[in-house]
C-alpha cells in the first residue's frame, strides 16, 4: 500500500508536505515549465509588498560553500499585480498557495492580507517576519511584542490561517515563536537565511552590492534542526522546517525534529525538479520502515 | 510535457582545443531537435569543492539524428574549470533548453553576425542554422575576431557554412589586424538599415556594435551573459538593468536582447 503523504495544518489538508520556499519559486510560472504544481503540497510565493519593488542592484546572489548568499531586496510585482495576474495564474493547479506578505509597519501587512482575504485562492498567508535584506523585517523578526502585534492584526482581516516566518538571527528563538503563537499563528515556518558576507579578495569588495546578504542552501541545514527542534518543544502550533533540503533524507530529518510539512527552497535552483523527486522517495523510505502514514515520524527524534 | 528537461547524458566527445578550450558533445538528450540557436543549456559540473551552482553554456552546434548537442568552452573560473576535467563516457547533468534565442530576420535582408572570442559558438549555431533554413549564403556575413590567431577556434567548420567569413585578430597574427567592429567598417560595403546585427562576444565588442546600429539606423540582436545561478527566472541573480528602467532576467527574458534594450 502506498504510504499517505497527507498532511494537515491549521484544519486544512495539503496533498503532501512538500512545498516550496518563498523567494525561491517566483509566484510558480518558472518552475510550472518543470513540472506541474499539483504534484507538489504548496507553493510559498514570492514575497508581496504594497507596492512593486525592483529590488537592489547587482551582484544581489552569490555561491558560497555549499550555498549562497543572495540580497535580492524583496523584488516584487506588488500586491495590486499579484492579484490581478499571479493569483489567477495559480488557479489552476491542484496545490496549496500560501502568499507570502512583507511589510514595512504592520499596517502594511494588514493592508496586504486584507486584499487577499478577498480572493480564497490566497490559501492561507505567510508572514515574512525575517527578512535579513530590509529593515523592518529585521526589528519585527527580533521584536516579540512586535511580532505578536502584528499577527494578531492580521488575523483580523484575514480568516484562514496565517504563518508567521522565522528569522534565525535571534538570540533565541523560542521567545519569538511563543509570541507569535500568543499573537494567533496558526503555524510558524523556520527557518529564513542566516546574515553572511562574501568577499572579493582582488576588488576588497562585497560580493553583493547590499554588503551583507542571507545565506541558504545545505550550509544551514543543521542550524535549522536544532531550532525546530527547540521551538517544537515550546510552542503548541504546527510547525514548516526550512533550510536546506534538497533530498528526502533532509525531510525524514526535519519530520523528526517536529516538522510537519517542509519548504524545498535553494535546492530549486541547482535541481528545480527536486520536490519531485523527494516525494516519490519519501513514499519508499515510508514503505521500506514500515510507516502507513508520514504524520507518524513527526516528532519522534529519540535524544540522549 | 514540459518545456524544460534535466537529463543525465553522457559525454560522446572531448576535443582539448588548446588555450583552455574544450568541445564537447554531449547526448542523449531528448529535447536537442527543439533547441534555437542563442539558447544556453544547464550543467551541473560538480557538487562541492565551492562549485554549488549549475553552470550556463550557449549552444555551439546540435545533432538531430543521435539528439546530442555541442558546446565549446574556455576555463574561467571553478566550474568551467571542473567540467573540463570531463573525460569520454562520464555523465553529466543537463538542463534545457534554456533562454529565448535569437529571431531569425527576414530572408531579403543581409545578416551580419559579429563574435569575438567565446562570444562565437551561438552565432556558428544561427549561421549554421539559417543555412538549413534555406538563407542565401551570400546574404550573410560572419566577422569572428580574438586577440591573437591561438584564441580563434573551430575556422575550418565556421568556413564550410560557404558564407562570407571575414577573420580578424588585434595583434594581427591571423586575418585583419584590429577589432571585429573596424573590421566590419573596413570590409563590409553599405552598412544600413537594410542590415541587422547579430552579435555576442565581450563587453568591448557589444559596446561598439551597439554605437554601429545606432550610428547607423540598424537593428540587431545581441547575447548577454550574466552569473546565473538557477538558469530559469527564479532566484533573481543574473539582473541586468534595462534602458527603460527596471531590470530584466537574463535566464529568462535573454539572453538575446534588441540592440539598445539592455544598459551595457
Amino acid at each position: 500500500m502506498t504510504p499517505d503523504l497527507s498532511i494537515e495544518i491549521a484544519g486544512m489538508k495539503f496533498n503532501n508536505p512538500i512545498l516550496t520556499a518563498s523567494g525561491t519559486c517566483g509566484y510558480g510560472e518558472e518552475l510550472a515549465d518543470v513540472f506541474d504544481l499539483s504534484h507538489i503540497g504548496g507553493i510559498v510565493t514570492k514575497s508581496i509588498t504594497v507596492k512593486p519593488r525592483e529590488g537592489h542592484p547587482p551582484p544581489r546572489t552569490a555561491e558560497t560553500d555549499s550555498g549562497m548568499l543572495n540580497a535580492i531586496g524583496l523584488a516584487n510585482v506588488g500586491v495590486d499585480r499579484f492579484i490581478a495576474e499571479k493569483l489567477r495564474f495559480l488557479e489552476k493547479f491542484d496545490t496549496r498557495v500560501i502568499v507570502n506578505v512583507a511589510g514595512s509597519t504592520t499596517q502594511e501587512y494588514v493592508d496586504i492580507c486584507s486584499r487577499l482575504a478577498d480572493y480564497p485562492r490566497a490559501d492561507m498567508v505567510e508572514l515574512n517576519f525575517s527578512c535579513p535584506n530590509v529593515q523592518h523585517g529585521m526589528a519585527v523578526a527580533t521584536n516579540p511584542s512586535l511580532a505578536e502585534n502584528t499577527v494578531k492584526e492580521v488575523t483580523r482581516v484575514f480568516s484562514r490561517p496565517v504563518i508567521a516566518k522565522l528569522s534565525p538571527n535571534v538570540t533565541d528563538i523560542t521567545e519569538i515563536a511563543r509570541a507569535c503563537e500568543n499573537g494567533g499563528a496558526s503555524a510558524l515556518s523556520l527557518i529564513n537565511t542566516l546574515v553572511g558576507m562574501a568577499v572579493d579578495i582582488e576588488t576588497f569588495r562585497p560580493r553583493l552590492t547590499n554588503n551583507t546578504g542571507g545565506l541558504s542552501g545545505p550550509a544551514i541545514k543543521p542550524v535549522a534542526l536544532a531550532m525546530v527542534h527547540k521551538v517544537y518543544k515550546a510552542v503548541r502550533i504546527p510547525l514548516i522546517g526550512i533550510g536546506g533540503i534538497s533530498n528526502y533524507r533532509d525531510v525524514v530529518e526535519f519530520f523528526l525534529c517536529g516538522a510537519r510539512a517542509v519548504q524545498i527552497g535553494t535546492a530549486l535552483f541547482v535541481q528545480p525538479d527536486t520536490p519531485i523527486q523527494i516525494i516519490k522517495d519519501l513514499k519508499n523510505y515510508l514503505s521500506k520502515n514500515k510507516f502507513k502514514n508520514i504524520n507518524e515520524i513527526v516528532g519522534q527524534l529519540r535524544i540522549y | 510535457m514540459s518545456k524544460i528537461v534535466i537529463e543525465t547524458t553522457e559525454v560522446l566527445k572531448k576535443r582539448d582545443l588548446g588555450q583552455n578550450c574544450f568541445h564537447l558533445i554531449l547526448g542523449t538528450f531528448s529535447k536537442t531537435k527543439s533547441i534555437k540557436p542563442g539558447q544556453f543549456i544547464h550543467i551541473k559540473t560538480i557538487n562541492g569543492g565551492g562549485v554549488f551552482f549549475r553552470r550556463a553554456f550557449s549552444i555551439f552546434d546540435i545533432n538531430p539524428k543521435e539528439n546530442s548537442i555541442e558546446i565549446l568552452f574556455k576555463v574561467f573560473g571553478r566550474g568551467t574549470a571542473e567540467l573540463s576535467k570531463a573525460q569520454k563516457g562520464d555523465k553529466i547533468n543537463v538542463m534545457g533548453p534554456l533562454g529565448n534565442g535569437f529571431t531569425l530576420p527576414s530572408k531579403k535582408i543581409t545578416s551580419i553576425i559579429a563574435g569575438g572570442g567565446i562570444g562565437m559558438p551561438p552565432l556558428y549555431f544561427l549561421a549554421k542554422y539559417m543555412i538549413e533554413k534555406g538563407y542565401n549564403s551570400e546574404k550573410i556575413w560572419f566577422f569572428y575576431g580574438g586577440k591573437t590567431k591561438n584564441e580563434l577556434m573551430e575556422l575550418s567548420k565556421i568556413k564550410k557554412l560557404g558564407i562570407n567569413l571575414v577573420i580578424s585578430t588585434d595583434d594581427g597574427s591571423y586575418g585583419f589586424k584590429g577589432f571585429v567592429s573596424q573590421a566590419i567598417n573596413d570590409n563590409f560595403d553599405g552598412l544600413n538599415g537594410q542590415n541587422i546585427l547579430f552579435a555576442c562576444g565581450p563587453l568591448g565588442l557589444l559596446k561598439a556594435i551597439d554605437q554601429m546600429a545606432l550610428r547607423e539606423k540598424m537593428s540587431g540582436q545581441i547575447s548577454l551573459e550574466a552569473p546565473m545561478p538557477c538558469g530559469i527566472g527564479i532566484c533573481l541573480g543574473c539582473i541586468l538593468p534595462l534602458r527603460e528602467g527596471g531590470y530584466t532576467r537574463v535566464c529568462r527574458e535573454g539572453p538575446v536582447y534588441k540592440i539598445g534594450e539592455v544598459i551595457l
